[in-house]
């Protein structure tokens, strides 16, 4: 009762941020203010609040794939419904806060609440050891992100002399403080959107439920470091230096998380760092610090919601029905195409989702990444550095990208001739890879509660495309074509041959997280040693040592209560002579 | 002469006093403080305190004294001498009485060292009930009343309960 | 006659009857010393009247305190008699039972 209470609830506020999207939509811009206090004599802190072009698109975004996993989930999410329908909907209204916020402190009151709840909801699965220590590493890398954010919001406030998100980039300010405060921003939008170098966090929060993980990487989460660098544009296009930072770490990025996705063997981790290799490329879009830059940048972040948000969600299904999302463990069910067949509408959709993120033509993958190409050969065309390094890492990430979704497509679903229903390249990733093929009769495609939303959000995969207006550069659309058709073909020789190589190098994730656990976890690992120690052995030892110190003493004046009268007494009378004695010594 | 009259009252007092607090057989020990007692009654004759001395001799050998040895024959007191009768704590005892012995001497001498008492008229009973009825008449009455609780509070203590 | 004789007559008594009180076992003695110690007191009042005051103030508080005298040692015998009634001795520091109950148990075991 109380579940379904909460599923309706969370259901009808999604239902309400995407009605509240449709209302604004063609209204004028308008800021709203609603009380508010002096902080210190210069600055004015309110709660303000502002619509406008960004804000309707980011409302609708979010509003539709909130919906999509709300109804989603009430098929998907068997066990503590009330706690993980309610932060669901805490996790939606905390990206709305972000999104209409037009104070800087408002902004990043939403922004902590994502924290907390992306902290929570994956580790919804908390007897889950990988789970809890998922969580509690996104908390701790996004939570290092913010400490920048917030100094950052402090550094841009008093240089602006405003917390005011609207009237920000309008003032004289110092250039130095300038590219220090937005540098220190973008410190926190790194840290929030998983990019170099604090991107480990995202691929490990996967043991949470796949419906979270759509909305973490679709619409809110990852997608606020996004929707920030558009909100503040004004401010970071002043600050070239920062701007060529952001170039350098989303092209580091989208390289790096591709390859990394070639090496992964589990749906899910594949589809995570395609998530932090495609918001690198909306980075690469905001980092040219033109318009058309963030205008595609922006597109690129509306398809992808649609098309990541889909395949999250297939992968749930695949998750749901199989149990895991191991490539070795799906094979099994790949005989005479079984998993194909009983899975019809999840095969379809994810086929469709996966097309769009690997830019087949005519999907709304391939127009938002020939636009960001577009705006990046704008940008090159001039002779700008910047504007080359962007074209060829989204160039190359492309051929990347269709490699690792074809890659994943045929393993996933289809029979290797080559290898001729062995498990093959994956053989060695599970030691239950040699039992019988599993019954694959059981497979289900699932409720239309959970169908219904993978529907809706193909559909988005295919038609977002064609919302931007179709103005297609041949050339560029050409060259993406062609890459992303070789990436393809390689991947599909590979598995033809029934071959799955994959370097070493690629599937440690260039051995990051070891490097990081050497760095900083067991330093810090020491440091907590020393602490636990110090607060143990000194500051107990003083604390045991009051109380140990009271019972003696208390031993000690217990043997004067003998309860003999003449030795009261006696006291009595030495301290009457001990005082006459003074009273003496002090009146001479 | 009145010098040499007080000087062996006092002495005789002091000798008795000693050995009330020193002698080994309790009913000496009460028998002692009879003398000094009477000693005492006779330093303050020689003071010119004649009606005190009465009443010290009346009350204190007359009643005090023997209400101490009936209490010695009620709590069955041996007669015999007991050396358990002053403890271990003496030498300290004696210690901390010497040492208030001198300071409180030392105190009076410097205080009042070189005061002499003139020959004074023979006291008077007369002398004491003016004061008694006149000064101190609401104090008299008071002790009447605490003399009257401290009557019913002995018999109150010593009384045996039914349930003995 | 000087004064200083009585006074410190007076003193040494009241020194005997600390020492007695400190240093006797017996409740009966203690009452003695205390009754020895009430006549240093006594003393003193009537010294002091016989050298200044002269109005017999003095010699009426002496037969003051030996009236509360006499209600003591009322008093204090009524106690003794309850004690050895009790206790079966009349002991002064055997009468511990207001001791710390832990060293009270020690000490029995000890004997």
């Amino acid at each position: 009762m109380i579940a379904t209470a909460w599923r309706v609830a969370g259901v009808g506020f999604s239902l309400l941020v995407v009605l509240a999207a449709a209302l604004l939509y063609g209204v004028d811009p308008q800021q709203t203010m609603a009380g508010g206090a002096m902080i210190g004599e210069d600055f004015w802190f309110s709660y303000e609040f502002r619509t406008d072009g960004l804000t309707v698109l980011m409302l609708a975004i979010v509003g539709v794939v909130s919906t999509c996993v709300q109804v989603y989930s009430i098929g998907y999410v068997r066990e503590r419904i009330a706690s993980y329908t309610a932060l669901v909907t805490l996790f939606t209204a905390a990206m709305v806060t972000v999104v209409i916020s037009d104070n800087l402190f408002l902004l990043l009151i939403g922004w902590e609440v994502m924290g907390v709840c992306s902290y929570l909801l994956i580790g919804h699965y908390w007897e889950r050891r990988d789970a809890r220590a998922g969580a509690m590493k996104a908390f701790l890398m996004t939570r290092l992100g913010d400490v920048g954010f917030l100094f950052g919001i402090f550094v841009l406030g008093v240089g602006y002399h405003t917390f005011r998100i609207s009237e920000l980039g309008s003032g004289p300010i110092e250039p130095h403080t300038l590219t220090i405060g937005t540098i220190l921003l973008l410190v926190g939008v790194i840290g929030k959107s998983a990019q170099v170098p604090l991107q480990t966090w995202l691929p490990d929060a996967m043991p949470g439920p796949s419906p979270v993980s759509a909305l973490i990487h679709a619409a809110t989460m990852v997608a606020a470091g996004v929707f920030l660098i558009a909100r503040l544009y004004n401010v970071f296009v002043e600050a070239q230096t920062t701007l060529t930072v952001l170039a350098v770490v989303a092209c580091v990025t989208m390289l790096f998380a591709a390859s990394c996705a070639m090496a992964a063997v589990e749906v899910k981790r594949v589809l995570a760092w395609s998530t932090v290799s495609q918001l690198a490329i909306m980075f690469a879009g905001l980092s040219l610090g033109t318009h058309d830059g963030r205008r595609a940048a922006l597109f690129q972040l509306l398809t992808h919601a649609a098309f990541k948000g889909l395949l999250f969600l297939c992968a749930g299904v695949l998750l749901h029905q199989v149990g895991s999302a191991a490539f070795v463990v799906l094979r099994r069910y790949t005989r005479r195409g079984a998993s194909r067949k009983q899975l019809r509408v999840t095969f379809v959709t994810m086929t469709i989702g996966l097309a769009a993120l690997a830019g087949v033509p005519g999907f709304a993958g391939f127009f938002s990444k020939d636009s960001v190409v577009e705006a990046a050969w704008e940008q090159a065309k001039d002779g700008s550095t910047v504007g080359w390094i962007v074209l060829v890492s989204v160039c190359v990430t492309t051929a990347m990208t269709a490699f690792y979704c074809v890659r994943m497509w045929l393993w996933v679903f289809f029979r290797t001739p080559a290898l001729a229903g062995a498990v093959g390249a994956f053989e060695g990733d599970d030691p239950m890879a040699d039992l019988d093929e599993p019954d694959a009769n059981k497979l289900r495609d699932g409720s239309w509660l959970m169908l219904a939303p993978m529907v809706l959000l193909a559909i988005g995969a295919i038609g977002l495309g064609y919302t931007d207006g179709v103005h297609l550069n041949v050339v560029i659309a050409l060259i993406t074509t062609v890459l992303a058709l070789l990436g393809g073909l390689a991947a599909y020789s590979l598995w033809h041959r029934g071959a799955d190589p994959r370097p070493v190098v690629l599937e440690r994730e260039y051995g990051v997280d070891p490097a990081y656990q050497r760095l900083f976890v067991v330093p810090v690992g020491w440091l907590a040693k020393l602490a636990v120690g110090n607060d143990r052995d000194v500051i107990g030892a003083y604390v045991r040592a009051t109380g140990r110190a009271g019972v003696l003493a208390s031993q000690g004046f217990r043997k004067l209560q003998t309860g003999n009268v003449q030795t009261y007494l006696a006291a009595a009378v030495v301290g009457a002579v001990a005082l006459a004695i003074l009273a003496g010594v002090i009146g001479s | 002469m009145t010098t040499a009259l007080f000087s062996v009252a006092g002495a005789v007092a002091l000798i008795a006093s000693l050995f009330v607090v020193t002698s080994q057989r309790i009913v000496h020990a009460a028998l002692w403080l009879v003398v000094a007692l009477g000693a005492i009654a006779g330093c303050f004759g020689v003071l010119h305190a004649e009606f005190v001395a009465l009443v010290q001799i009346l009350v204190y050998v007359g009643a005090i004294v023997v209400l101490v040895l009936f209490a010695l024959m009620l709590t069955k007191a041996p007669t015999n001498p007991l050396p358990s009768l002053t403890t271990g704590r003496s030498p300290f005892a004696a210690v901390v009485a010497a040492v208030l012995a001198l300071i409180l001497g030392t105190g009076v001498v410097l205080a009042f060292g070189n005061e002499k008492i003139k020959p004074v008229a023979d006291g008077s009973a007369q002398a004491v009930g003016t004061q008694v009825f006149k000064t101190w008449v609401l104090p008299f009455e008071v002790l009447s009343v605490l003399l009257l609780a401290a009557l019913i509070g002995a018999i109150a203590l010593s009384v045996r309960k039914k349930e003995d | 006659m000087p004064l200083i004789l009585p006074l410190l007559l007076a003193v040494v008594l009241f020194c005997i009857g600390v020492y007695g009180v400190l240093a006797r076992r017996n409740v009966i003695t203690l009452l003695m010393s205390f009754e020895l110690m009430l006549n240093a007191v006594n003393l003193n009042l009537v010294a002091f009247d016989a050298w200044r005051i002269n109005d017999a103030t003095g010699q009426t508080l002496a037969v003051f305190v030996i009236t509360l005298a006499a209600a003591e040692i009322g008093l204090g015998l009524a106690i003794v008699l309850l004690l050895f009634r009790g206790h079966g001795h009349v002991d002064a520091d055997a009468a511990r039972d207001l001791a710390e109950q832990d060293e009270l148990v020690e000490q029995e075991k000890a004997t």
